[in-house]
């Protein structure tokens, strides 16, 4: 008798790092758990299995999306669970980790089991909470880590924002030294909060108030030093400049345990998109020169960037077509992700960018998924690495509709996404 | 930018622009026959944002002298201000017959947004750090007269470059018409990349490029700009940066002083300098209602 969660997945090409495999091969899904995958494309054991028809297609482990802002609790124009998931879904993601900058913020046991419980109702798409470091993301008091460690929090940051405090940083580090939670940060000095967007020729142009590279390296350092000294696993999100690629390359030679990640828009577009005051591409961390493109480029090349993340940060057209200094910063970027980062860095080897998308992410953050084999959840990314399609905002799952790639066209395009054995798109 | 209907910076400026600009305002100058009738019956609204006294009575003043209605905005209690999104304030003005916007505002950028909502003509009267156009070219007016071709000539402007709107707009419009311009001050209040904006070179002392000045223009310190962080106290500046009797006598004998105003007396001049012979500071006030009509002018013959 067969589940809702009994499916077989028949004639894609399977790439699958985690078991040296690239070869066209059935994949065979039984209550939500791969029960095989076999060369034998024609025949299945049991024929009242639904067999789904994925030639022309990579199928790969799940995709995780490690940073997204999915707004809810609090800010429900902008997104909601339902529609964020579903974004995510749509864009090729399994899973994703949700930061805690809501409002509230997610910074209590409460909070992390609130999400989870709304998001388990909301979407068929894994959704982590990620815990705030410290109480109201304010950088100074640290919040209850262990409780939401407990309550199934899979990472700590106060992303959006920098912790300010060393010691409480630090502190927070030593109070979880033992648990295998990772601190996700948002290095981008507090001093210049102010900043509008990259400290470089276009904002000396502008007459714009500019964030240099050093406040975004300098707060890397820093953190890696906490990593160090407390022997916790950290990562760096979204990162920006090629200074903050020599603070990583750095930290990992002296055997800091450091990933980093890098986000389609900061791998494609650089400071020059804001002539004009195009108060729409402001994001945080800012938009860099053309050099510090290549050199993020090169860093997923040379496997000093291992995680991709989208850091989805849904906002209203109308929160983001204001004047330059009044424009919500950040973009929707769960539908155009994976297109976007493929089409960045096409001398990356298909193997390297699954792991990046997958494999890389559920080891950080300690989930499940990021393999095919036998007994993991049938978590399953389906992508077309030729068919070219065009960015139209008008037509995404999520409610935020600003893109850096309005109207470009991508190769890649996500087929199919799977959930414990369920199609969910 | 020939013949556009916005004037928000001189980015996009030609040679051809500046001079036909310059040109027409020292056509009014010396009197251009019917001037009161070229922009009879217009509607120009002032919406200064930021506190101003020369800029905004130099385009009243211009638009008056054109024939147009001067209409000043009161800000603060403006629907903007209660909330209303700017595309839905710029169509109210245009619905009321507005052609023309005059605009200042603390922020960089600002008059970009008026004019991505705007159906009529948006001029800049200065945003922020960016740009003041209009001073741009009343600049190169007043150095266009004295010198009557700016090839070859060298403008040194000093001070806080860094946060001047003038300095973004003055030294583009003086290249643009073939001058070489050197911006001066220490290297926190520099363009970061050399040459500066492109074009600009480079200086941190003052004393070694005064004698090959031909034009020493000096910016307004903004006192009011920034949290403290980012500029240091007058006194650090005006040692270094400032005119005093000693640079006054190492100038060129020919060269001549400007300044945007209001000045910080002993600040960037010295009390008993404000009124010397060089400084032509009353005549760049003067040249300013010149300017702006070729500006309005322009802009304003361009919409319906």
């Amino acid at each position: 008798m067969s589940s809702r969660e009994d499916r077989d997945f028949v004639g894609a090409r399977v790439v699958d790092p985690t078991q040296g495999l690239d070869a066209i091969r059935t994949i065979v899904v039984r209550n939500g758990v791969i029960a095989a995958v076999r060369d034998d494309a024609a025949s299945s054991s049991d024929q009242t299995v639904e067999r789904i028809d994925c030639a022309g297609m990579i199928l790969s482990p799940g995709f995780i999306d490690p940073h997204v802002h999915l707004r809810e609790p609090g800010d429900e124009h902008k997104e909601t669970l339902a529609s964020g998931l579903a974004a995510a879904a749509a864009g090729g993601f399994t899973a994703v980790a949700a930061m805690p900058n809501t409002n509230p913020p997610c910074d209590d046991a409460d909070a992390v089991q609130r999400l989870r419980a709304a998001a388990a109702l909301a979407g068929s798409v894994r959704c982590y909470p990620v815990g705030a470091v410290t109480l109201g993301l304010e950088g100074r008091a640290i919040a209850g880590l262990r409780e939401m460690a407990a309550a199934g929090a899979v990472a700590f940051s106060d992303d959006g924002s920098t912790t300010s405090s060393l010691k409480a940083l630090y502190h927070a580090a030593r109070l979880v030294a033992d648990l295998p939670q990772p601190f996700l940060s948002h290095c981008d000095d507090p001093s210049f909060a102010g900043a509008l967007m990259h400290e470089g020729a276009v904002a000396d142009m502008l007459g714009v108030p500019g964030d240099p590279s050093l406040a975004e390296a300098a707060i890397a350092a820093r953190d890696l030093l906490v990593a160090q000294a407390t022997g916790k696993t950290w990562h760096l999100c979204h990162v920006s400049a090629q200074e903050t690629l020599e603070v990583l390359r750095w930290a990992r030679s002296r055997g800091i345990k450091a990933t980093g990640e890098a986000t389609p828009h900061h791998l494609q577009c650089s400071e020059e998109c804001l002539r004009g005051f195009s108060a729409r591409m402001r994001v945080h961390p800012p938009l860099r020169t053309e050099q510090d493109v290549d050199a993020l480029r090169d860093a997923v090349r040379d496997g000093t960037i291992t995680v991709f993340a989208s850091d989805h940060a849904p906002h209203t057209v109308e929160d983001k077509e204001l004047p330059f200094a009044h424009a919500a910063v950040g973009f929707s970027g769960l539908e155009t992700a994976v297109a976007a980062t493929f089409d960045a860095l096409g001398s990356v080897s298909l193997n390297t960018m699954i792991e990046n998308f997958s494999t890389n992410v559920a080891a950080l953050l300690g989930v499940p998924g990021g393999t095919l084999k036998v007994g993991s959840p049938a978590d399953i990314t389906g992508l077309y690495l030729d068919r070219p399609w065009t960015v139209d905002s008008s037509a995404f799952r999520s409610k935020g509709r600003v893109t850096p790639f309005e109207g470009r066209t991508f190769a890649v395009r996500p087929a199919l996404t799977v959930v414990a054995g369920v199609v969910v798109s | 930018m020939t013949k556009a209907r916005h004037l928000l910076d001189l980015d996009d400026a030609t040679r051809a622009d500046l001079e036909r600009l310059v040109a027409r305002a020292l056509d009014h100058k010396r009197g251009v026959a019917d001037a009161g009738q070229l922009l009879h019956g217009r509607m120009i609204l002032g919406m200064f944002f930021e506190a101003s006294t020369r800029t905004a009575l130099s385009f009243a003043v211009a638009a008056t002298r054109l024939g147009a209605h001067w209409l000043d905005f009161s800000a603060g209690s403006s629907s903007l201000a209660k909330g209303e999104s700017v595309e839905d304030t710029m169509r109210t003005v245009r619905a009321i017959g507005v052609d023309a916007i005059v605009v200042r505002h603390a922020e960089s950028g600002f008059p970009y947004e008026f004019a991505r909502h705007f159906d009529g003509s948006v001029i800049n009267a200065g945003d922020g750090r960016h740009a003041h156009p209009t001073q741009g070219l009343l600049d190169a007016m007043t150095l266009v007269e004295e010198f009557k071709t700016l090839d070859g000539r060298h403008l040194v402007i000093a001070g806080d470059v860094a946060h001047s709107r003038v300095a973004r707009s003055s030294a583009r419009a003086a290249w643009l018409l073939g001058a070489k311009v050197t911006l001066c001050g220490p290297p926190l209040l520099l363009p970061a990349d050399d040459p500066g904006w492109g074009f600009a070179s480079l200086a941190t002392d003052l004393d070694s490029v005064l004698p090959t000045a031909d034009a020493l223009m000096l910016l307004r310190i903004q006192k009011e700009r920034g949290d403290g962080t980012e500029l240091p106290p007058f006194a650090d500046l005006s040692a270094s940066f400032g005119l005093d009797e000693r640079r006054m006598a190492a100038l060129a004998p020919h060269a001549i002083v400007m300044h945007p105003g209001p000045v910080n007396r002993g600040v960037e001049i010295a009390s008993q300098l404000v009124s010397h012979e060089r400084r032509r500071i009353e005549r760049q006030v003067e040249n300013g209602v010149f300017a702006r009509m070729a500006v309005l002018e322009s802009c304003l013959t361009e919409i319906r």
